[in-house]
């Protein structure tokens, strides 16, 4: 049996701390919503969880008119001002913490009545032991806490979430021409021209916000999109959302994974609706 | 074997239904653990005691809109006794008049709105979480267990069934063989995997955090969508906002006692107690309070691996 020092990891020293009573400190509680496992892969790259922070912005927009040849502008604006205004909070609270980024972060859209869109963010801020005093603001990133520490573990770092939205309208078939058609195999060109058009518009604006961060790139792009038929509305809507980053001064470092192959049979799940 | 009901039945004196612990003479632990959370546990060098458990049924309380109608004393930026948050939308609707017909004094609001914190059914959701974690730390401690690893804390039938819900609380209860038991066994919401790298890492749980928030919400003509006046609202992004801040706080301030911090937090946001279009924006937050009990702990570097599927 050796003897163990007061601090030594281990449950015979964790269960003898909690005879202890417990001394606040001077420093506020942390907050996280980070399971264990992730707070590990964080503490390993120098970084600990400080608080909880939110954001969240909503808005609507008129979608009547939206057909052949309009660009919905203020459809696309409603949704990009949604997004825009909770990754704007989520900030403000970051420098309000002076927290140097969040990861592992909620982001969520949620529509109603076809036409409100509302934005949520919510993740964990955390500060860097190695972050520069230079870099003052804070980045938010769409990434998990895995991919967040193989991103630094690799040599980069995020600057921020950036985002493209872009509406297209496209022409409705006309009943003679749906009858017409429907015995022909053919392309609906205009269709296909909105889905190109609004994916064009929407990657263009995306890049132009990785730029204005002087990003070296954009990572775990996500996309949406979402064809609106209605009455008086023939459109497609078309988001994107990713994580910009920057290499750093020592550039990419090789991650050298190992190659494994499992033994494991799949788990098996003798109650599946639990 | 169940508690011994009183003799005394001719006593005079209210009813009182007190909490029956479970009180069985165990003939061997059971547990809630998947094969791999045991084995997890049992590196830690701890062992199953027993799978134990906590339950309260309440009534739920709520303001919102029975207490203050859909429509009384919105004069004021604020109402309401206490202090905390609430906001009047008036109705954005102007039909192309300078003055702005929907807003001028007196004339019809058509969709004016407010929102205003439910404390109440905060208040009500937070006894019941309270309740169910009391009566799961009792039988924990009735059956000397140092802790309760894996705890699921919820409530069930909070829509639709006349403002009732049921709360739990249930777990594995561990022990550490020949420690004596502790003043009060540690509970947390951590997987057995994820109590074993927590141990890990130099922190050991202390108890559960729990916050809630909510905001009753009567939205005005933005907020429900109306395609005539679009544009930005306030109104669902601040009571997202005010009901995430409530929980936040709440989260912090139960935990502040007991740890540096709260880990493993299970957040919720949802829409509930419907009444029309309006209803009340609840956040939930159930986490795990942690101590750091060594700073000596080796770091943990995870080796890259790319697993070669079939």
């Amino acid at each position: 049996m050796s003897a163990r020092t007061p601090t030594e990891p281990g449950i015979a020293t964790a269960l003898a701390a909690l005879r202890q009573p417990f001394v606040a400190g001077d420093q506020p509680t942390f907050l996280s919503d980070l399971t264990v496992g992730e707070l590990v892969l964080l503490e390993e790259i120098g970084y600990r969880p400080v608080d909880i922070v939110s954001g969240a912005g909503s808005a609507s927009w008129n979608p009547q008119f939206t057909t052949a040849a309009t660009e919905g502008n203020m459809w696309g604006r409603a949704i990009a001002t949604a997004i825009d205004n909770a990754r704007s909070g989520i900030l403000e609270e970051l420098r309000s913490h002076r927290a140097d980024g969040v990861v592992a972060m909620k982001f969520e859209l949620e529509r109603e009545h076809a036409n409100l869109l509302t934005c949520t963010m919510l993740g964990t801020a955390v500060h860097g032991a190695d972050r520069r005093a230079g870099s003052a603001q804070p980045f938010a990133t769409t990434l998990s806490a895995r991919d967040f520490h193989l991103l630094v573990r690799a040599g980069y770092h995020p600057v921020g979430i950036v985002i493209g939205v872009s509406v297209v309208g496209f022409a409705a078939r006309s009943a003679s021409q749906s009858l017409g058609l429907s015995r022909d195999n053919v392309e609906l060109s205009d269709q296909t021209t909105a889905l190109y058009s609004a994916r064009e518009k929407a990657m263009e604006m995306m890049e132009r916000e990785a730029a204005e961060l002087h990003a070296d790139g954009v990572v775990e792009v996500q996309l949406q999109e979402r064809p609106v038929n209605a009455l008086l509305t023939h459109a497609v809507e078309f988001i994107a959302v990713g994580t910009a980053v920057c290499r750093g001064p020592d550039g990419h470092r090789d991650l050298g994974p190992e190659f494994q192959l499992t033994l494991e049979d799949p788990p098996d799940t003798t109650f599946s609706d639990r | 074997m169940t508690g011994p009901a009183s003799d005394d039945a001719g006593a005079a004196g209210p009813l009182e239904i007190g909490f029956q612990p479970d009180r069985r003479e165990r003939a061997t632990w059971t547990s809630d653990l998947t094969v791999a959370e045991a084995a997890a546990v049992r590196r830690v060098g701890m062992v199953p005691a027993g799978f134990v458990m906590g339950t309260a049924v309440m009534q739920l309380a709520a303001a919102g809109g029975q207490l203050y109608g859909q429509w009384g004393g919105l004069a004021g930026q604020s109402w309401g006794s206490g202090s905390g948050y609430s906001e009047t939308f008036p109705c954005a609707h102007t039909y192309g008049t300078g003055i702005g017909f929907g807003a001028s004094v007196g004339a019809a609001q058509e969709h004016y709105g407010f929102s205003m914190e439910d404390a109440l059914l905060a208040a009500s959701l937070a006894e019941g979480y309270r309740l169910a974690i009391e009566r799961l730390h009792d039988e924990a401690t009735q059956i000397g267990a140092h802790g309760v690893v894996g705890v699921d804390l919820f409530f069930e039938n909070l829509v639709g069934s006349q403002g009732t819900a049921t709360f739990f609380a249930r777990g594995t209860a561990v022990a550490h063989p020949g420690t004596p038991s502790l003043p009060s066994p540690f509970l947390t919401n951590a997987s057995g995997q994820h109590f074993e790298r927590l141990i890990a890492l130099g922190y050991v749980p202390t108890g559960l955090a729990v916050g809630v928030g909510s905001v009753y919400v009567q939205p005005n003509c933005q907020a429900r969508g109306d395609f005539t006046v679009p544009g930005v609202n306030r109104q669902i992004p601040s009571a997202i906002g005010v009901a995430r801040s409530r929980a936040r706080e709440s989260l912090a301030a139960t935990a502040h006692g007991s740890g540096e911090g709260v880990v493993n937090t299970e957040w919720t946001d949802r829409r509930v107690n419907r009444y029309g279009e309006s209803w009340d924006q609840l956040t939930i937050a159930v986490g795990t309070a942690v101590r750091r009990y060594s700073t000596e702990a080796p770091p943990i570097t995870p080796r890259p691996v790319l697993p070669l599927r079939p």
